[in-house]
């Protein structure tokens, strides 16, 4: 199993370097000039404030700058970004650099840096769900003065604003491609089939296969009662508002468990749906890009995804909603040498390096340049989707009254109100003084 | 009890005439520890006392008075940081962090009270030192001393190092974790950049009492109970299940029995937690075992008989199924070790004792519960207690088996537990994932207040002097 894993990364990770090849022979000319542009414009931009802060910076450091970087423990991105920081350190070759990699996936970066924030890396790449906690807990050095690029100005919009908080931003964004999205065998199922979930499973117990959601997960969940109207938002005290157990949300819960019911619909986590999807069972799947390579491998010639199906309540079908997902990367507010980690975070995220992962790790970029540059089904597909997503907020008070909420509709329970109403008061609880 | 309170008063009557009867040097100790050896010529001796006052008042006076003072509050000044666009450098202002003012508020009360201790008996050695030259008795050279030390005291050598890993690695921890359980330490209070401070016993009632929508109370006593279910059955089963197959094994029908022993042994050669995850893929919900029992119909056998409701066995993921599988799982993990024990001590049973018992006419049965069984039990009595001990805190066995699976029961997610955790690994649900110290820490004390208490009574029962008689 392991090694079964362990071999499809790797062909992942050529077919990436493969294309990664291709496509930088294919963009020379244009990052070439991309590249140029962006040293004018930063130039012009930027004021001499700027190169005399590099200049001081380089002139008071002597000996060895420390920085530690965590970023996702995969192969492809520890490669992209061992790359970039030695191009990083040839770009300032006067000082003596001794940057570590760390491998902290971004999906665990809060929970590391929180365990103790002095001891915690200079410079991570974080998800965007971990951006309220880690402010504020102060992890995060806000970003309130750039010195080579300006992220809010090459960066897609909402990605800046999943960023900030209370009008600050605290990070540099990344990719713009943590969300999720539909996968789907497209031999088996047609367009048609894939627009809504009755079809789906209709098809799908047609054809004896499976496809699945990971519906006991508060992430997952959220797509079908956003998607229906139903409200979820965040308080100043971190507590959250939450409205679904209203007459919307009882029929959203109904059509959840209308769809959970049928024998072909599996709600699987990854751990489980990857083997599933590998033996053959798996037919469609809500994922997001970071298994892009485990479907494409599995589907061949039939790899599609789309967006999210819509989902009938009370009769009429509703497009599923779903969170927005960035990656961004931070800079810790405890950093020893918080010049030198606010230049690296820059360096990583600027266009080129941006373009750089992406092609590394197929993953879409948060700069609207550098994504125009790369393209596949899955970015189409979440791009399809991202006017019915939503920027994720919310409360820590959420994840497991939703994932108990999940499971109950999986199992389906028959007291729904009730279930909903114990939902809403463990998502609305109070936190604790 | 009075005889404390007597060693109590001696203790500090000592003191006193140590330093009411001391002549210029006894009294000059008062002041520099040393003085009192230097007068009776041991330069050595009273120069290392002298350091070591020295020292600690240094780092009492330096260092952690710093902490100490702050300990009432935890800190005052948070933490603010300016940064300059020009130098590219935070400004920091003086700030307190909580953790660091209890942690080396804690390490600092301890040296105070070391060094008072040390101070008392330095003056009561001191005064010994100059009642033997009154009664012209031989006082020890340094060098004298220190041969001592390998020979008549050697107990104080050898005791030295333990005693100080153990106030270091247990005694500050526990403390420590003991007082955060009395503060607000959570996520919306983390040090650096956050002070917490005490909250007295709110954490407690929180736990025992529940709030309106907090259910911890509620999470409490089930996580409670089912601890302590599992770690008596999760002893008695494996340590039952060894013995009877180190009988089988041992039995002189059976061939082969070294073959069969290695084949035991080598299951424990292969990791515990990599058969663990091994074991809870498979049953998971749509893992092989799931498919087999539907591809043999077992499945849908149960799901017509009304057993289960969706189209696979939820072995390890709904409260029932879950509960029995991990212990059936646990009997398979263990077994093999309590195997191992059972042979060592099958094979010791005093063969006199079944031998008369035979000729008295008792049967296999009769010998196996009246001799055999009780003397197993009499060795390994202490060491199944510490499995219990250590089954209340079996972490690897719960959370590798059912971290993935989630909880039906809204009462248990509001309090980030679900029907399998024990106490421990809701500590670490808490913890890691909520970053909620104070509640885990509240837990953390219950459960060592439930070992400790076990552990006593236990030793002090089972390995009661004149018991040991009994099997000699």
């Amino acid at each position: 199993m392991k090694k079964k894993v362990l071999s499809v990364l790797l062909v992942a990770s050529m077919v990436a370097s493969m294309t990664a090849c291709g496509s930088s022979k294919n963009n020379e000319g244009t990052t070439a000039n991309t590249d140029t542009k962006t040293e004018e414009t930063a130039q012009t931009e930027s004021t001499a404030s700027a190169d005399d802060a590099i200049a001081n910076l380089i002139a008071a450091t002597d000996g060895t700058v420390d920085i530690t970087l965590w970023c996702s423990e995969l192969e492809a991105y520890q490669n992209v970004m061992k790359d970039l920081t030695e191009k990083f350190k040839q770009q300032y070759s006067d000082v003596d650099f001794n940057i570590n990699i760390g491998a902290v996936s971004e999906a665990d970066a809060k929970d590391k840096i929180l365990e103790d924030i002095d001891a915690a890396a200079d410079v991570f790449v974080f998800a965007d769900d971990q951006v309220n906690d880690l402010v504020n807990a102060g992890a995060l050095q806000e970003v309130a003065t750039t010195y080579t690029y300006d992220p809010t100005k090459t960066n897609s919009f909402a990605t800046v604003e999943a960023a900030s908080k209370d009008g600050k931003l605290y990070a540099y964004p990344l990719t713009a491609s943590n969300g999720y999205f539909l996968y789907y065998d497209s031999s088996i199922f047609s367009d048609e089939d894939v627009a809504s979930w009755e079809a789906l499973t209709a098809k799908a117990e047609e054809a004896g296969k499976k496809v699945g959601c990971d519906i006991a997960n508060g992430w997952y969940l959220y797509g079908f009662f956003a998607g229906a109207g139903c409200e979820l938002t965040m308080n100043e005290d971190n507590s959250n508002n939450c409205d679904w157990n209203n007459a919307t949300g009882l029929a959203v819960a109904k059509s959840i468990e209308n769809i959970t019911s049928s024998p072909a619909f599996v709600s699987v986590a990854d751990a489980d749906a990857i083997p599933m999807l590998q033996d053959g069972d798996l037919a469609a799947y809500v994922s997001g890009t970071w298994n892009t390579a485990s479907f494409e491998e599995q589907y061949g010639d039939g790899y599609a995804a789309c967006k999210l199906p819509t989902f009938d309540v009370d009769g009429t079908a509703t497009q599923m909603g779903s969170y927005a997902g960035y990656k961004f990367v931070g800079v810790n507010s405890h950093a020893k040498n918080a010049g030198w980690s606010m230049l690296l975070a820059e360096y990583l995220t600027n266009e080129e390096s941006q373009l750089a992962i992406g092609q590394a790790t197929s993953e879409g970029p948060a700069n609207t340049e550098a994504a125009k540059q790369i393209d596949s089904p899955a970015l189409a597909a979440l791009a399809a989707q991202s006017e019915f997503a939503d920027q994720q907020v919310v409360g820590n008070q959420f994840w497991d009254p939703a994932k108990a909420l999940g499971q109950n509709l999986v199992d389906g329970a028959s007291d729904l109100q009730a279930v909903l109403d114990d939902a809403v008061s463990g998502i609305t609880q109070p936190v604790a003084e | 009890m009075k005889k404390m309170l007597n060693a109590f008063k001696k203790y500090f009557a000592d003191f006193g005439t140590a330093v009411a009867k001391g002549d210029i040097w006894c009294k000059l100790s008062l002041l520099v520890m040393g003085a009192g050896y230097w007068g009776r010529k041991q330069i050595v001796k009273g120069i290392i006392m002298t350091v070591l006052e020295v020292v600690v008042l240094l780092f009492t006076g330096l260092f952690s008075i710093n902490y100490i003072k702050d300990l009432g509050t935890l800190g005052t000044v948070q933490y603010e940081a300016k940064f300059d666009p020009l130098t590219m450098k935070n400004t920091v202002n003086d700030y307190d962090n909580s953790l660091l003012i209890l942690l080396y508020g804690i390490v600092g009360i301890i040296v105070i009270v070391a060094f008072i201790l040390l101070y008392i008996s330095n003056m009561k050695a001191v005064y010994r030192l100059q009642l033997m030259k009154e009664n012209g008795e031989h006082i020890n050279s340094f060098r004298e001393d220190l041969k001592e030390l390998i020979n008549g005291k050697f107990y104080v050598t050898l005791l030295t190092l333990p005693s100080i890993g153990v106030i270091l690695m247990n005694i500050v921890p526990i403390l420590f974790m003991s007082c955060v359980a009395f503060t607000n330490y959570d996520i919306d209070h983390m040090p650096p950049n956050y002070l917490f401070t005490w909250t007295g016993l709110s954490n407690f009632k929180n736990m025992f009492t529940g709030g309106a929508t907090i259910t911890f109370s509620y999470a409490f006593i089930r996580i409670l109970a089912w601890t302590m279910i599992w770690a008596v059955t999760a002893t008695f089963t494996t340590f039952i299940g060894g013995i009877l197959l180190a009988k089988l094994i041992n039995h002189q029908n059976t061939y082969f029995k070294k073959v069969w022993r290695a084949l035991f042994v080598v299951t424990i050669a292969i990791p515990q937690f990599v058969t663990l995850l091994l074991v809870s893929k498979m049953f998971s919900d749509h893992g092989i075992v799931n498919t087999w029992c539907s591809n043999l119909g077992l499945t849908s056998f149960l799901r017509d008989a009304g057993v289960i409701s969706g189209n696979f066995i939820p072995f390890l993921s709904k409260p029932g199924w879950s509960h029995v599988m991990i212990i059936l799982i646990n009997i398979w993990v263990g077994v093999p070790y309590q195997m191992l024990t059972a042979t060592g001590i099958l094979m010791n049973i005093p063969t006199d004792q079944l031998e008369s018992a035979r000729i008295d006419g008792a049967n296999k049965w009769q010998i196996f519960w009246k001799i055999t069984m009780p003397y197993i039990l009499f060795i390994c009595g202490p060491s199944l207690i510490q499995s219990v001990i250590a089954n209340i805190n079996n972490f690897n066995v719960i959370y590798l088996l059912t971290s993935g699976t989630a909880t039906a029961n809204m009462a248990f997610a509001n309090s980030n537990a679900k029907e399998t955790d024990l106490l421990i690994t809701w500590l670490f649900t808490l913890t890691n994932d909520n970053s909620n110290y104070k509640m885990a820490s509240v837990i953390g004390i219950i459960s060592f207040v439930i070992c400790a208490l076990l552990t006593l009574l236990s030793y002090s029962r089972m390995i009661k002097g004149d018991k040991e008689e009994v099997y000699q």
